[in-house]
């Protein structure tokens, strides 16, 4: 019995965090790809566009690590 | 003459970039998952622990209730504290040095907050989004001193960053959610509870439907239901809003440790120090991230309506 315990915590941590990364990895992409139509539209505002795109990509970012929370708690804690 | 420079320069950094490779190669073969991939035997040398990760922080003094996380919040708190005392001790008109370093640091803050909020709300902002900025960026880079996480009281590490510590970024997120709603009442009176609870229109609703006029008043009824349901939601959005910041902050920080003790578990050599580069950057991202929002969320609190 104690196994099948272990084992689903497992494999919800690996569905919890590859399937969390799903969004964010479109989310990073959409956002490159804004950044990168900017900067063909607008070569020179290449320094607030960069910043933008940092801040931008950190938060979508932080949807991942929501997942990583879930998974680490999943094999760590519960 | 000068192509021999160059082509001397070039087999310099040839060299320099064969040497980093081989030395990844190298402690990737001789470490433990690799040995295991190539099938040979591990090198002594290069036998590393295999990553632990404790979610709560330790107890290193195991009477005293002090954890090690603690510890190194008072050490970043020392370093600024200290940082600024001593730069801004013998304050001279034209600085130079140290004094020259803390003002760029202050008035980058002061450009940055004054820009979306303007200079009399900017002015109130303008302390606590630099402290929490400083005091998470400090405990990020103190935490990647090489060495830091080694010292051993009673078979506990001594130190640990401070934001792999959950009750840390809740308490900023605490902290930053109080000043918002302080701000908001200071700014707007008791009608900043306006936000929260919009009685308005379903009041006018109500007015209409006692004065006679069913047909337009049950229309407006539902109008004045949905703006106080939005009301109610702001109020949640405003709860939720601490956990997202504990968790951003949380979540970045610990993900960071692991990341580089798995990359020094599984190449010993040169790799982890990339990983250290990135790390130094995210700390200051999210140090940026987290002054910001609460800046951003300030300046909607705020903010009048039109």
């Amino acid at each position: 019995m104690e196994i099948w315990t272990t084992v689903a915590k497992l494999i919800g941590a690996g569905l919890a965090m590859g399937l969390g990364a799903i969004g964010p990895g479109v989310g990073i992409g959409l956002l490159g790809m804004g950044a990168m139509n900017a900067l063909g539209r607008n070569p020179e505002a290449r320094g607030a566009i960069m910043t933008n795109m940092i801040l931008g990509i950190a938060f979508a970012e932080a949807v991942a690590i929501y997942a990583l929370v879930v998974a680490i708690l999943l094999i760590f804690v519960a | 003459m000068i192509e021999k420079r160059h082509r001397g320069n070039f087999l310099k950094i040839m060299v320099l970039v064969v040497a980093l490779f081989a030395m990844i190669i190298i402690s990737f073969i001789g470490s433990e998952v690799g040995s295991g991939i190539v099938g040979s035997k591990p090198l002594s040398f290069l036998n590393v622990e295999a990553p632990k990760y404790h979610p709560a922080p330790e107890r290193p003094f195991h009477a005293l209730p002090i954890t090690n996380t603690m510890i190194t919040a008072w050490i970043s708190i020392a370093v600024l504290g200290g940082l600024f005392f001593i730069g801004t001790r013998k304050m001279k008109l034209v600085p130079n040095g140290l004094q020259n370093f803390l003002e760029l640091i202050v008035e980058g803050a002061a450009n940055f907050i004054e820009d979306p909020a303007g200079e009399k709300h900017g002015r109130w902002f303008f302390s606590v989004c630099t402290t929490i900025f400083l005091f998470v960026v400090a405990n990020a880079w103190v935490s990647l001193i090489p060495g830091f996480e080694t010292i051993h009281i009673n078979g506990e590490p001594l130190l640990r960053s401070a934001n792999t510590d959950l009750n840390i970024p809740a308490a900023l997120a605490v902290v930053s959610f109080c000043y918002v709603e302080y701000w908001g009442f200071k700014a707007k009176g008791i009608a900043y509870l306006k936000t929260f609870f919009q009685f308005g229109p379903l009041w006018q609703a109500i007015k209409l439907i006692l004065a006679g006029n069913i047909k337009a008043g049950a229309g407006s009824l539902l109008n004045g239901v949905i703006s106080l349901f939005a009301g109610l939601l702001e109020i949640v959005s405003h709860l939720i809003r601490m956990v997202s910041f504990t968790f951003r902050l949380f979540g970045n920080m610990t993900a960071g440790m692991i990341l580089v003790m798995i990359m020094i578990f599984l190449v010993p050599w040169v790799l982890p120090s990339l990983f250290y580069g990135m790390e130094a950057f995210f700390g200051f991202v999210q140090a940026m991230i987290f002054g910001g929002l609460t800046l951003g969320f300030a300046c909607a609190a705020v903010m009048e309506e039109e």
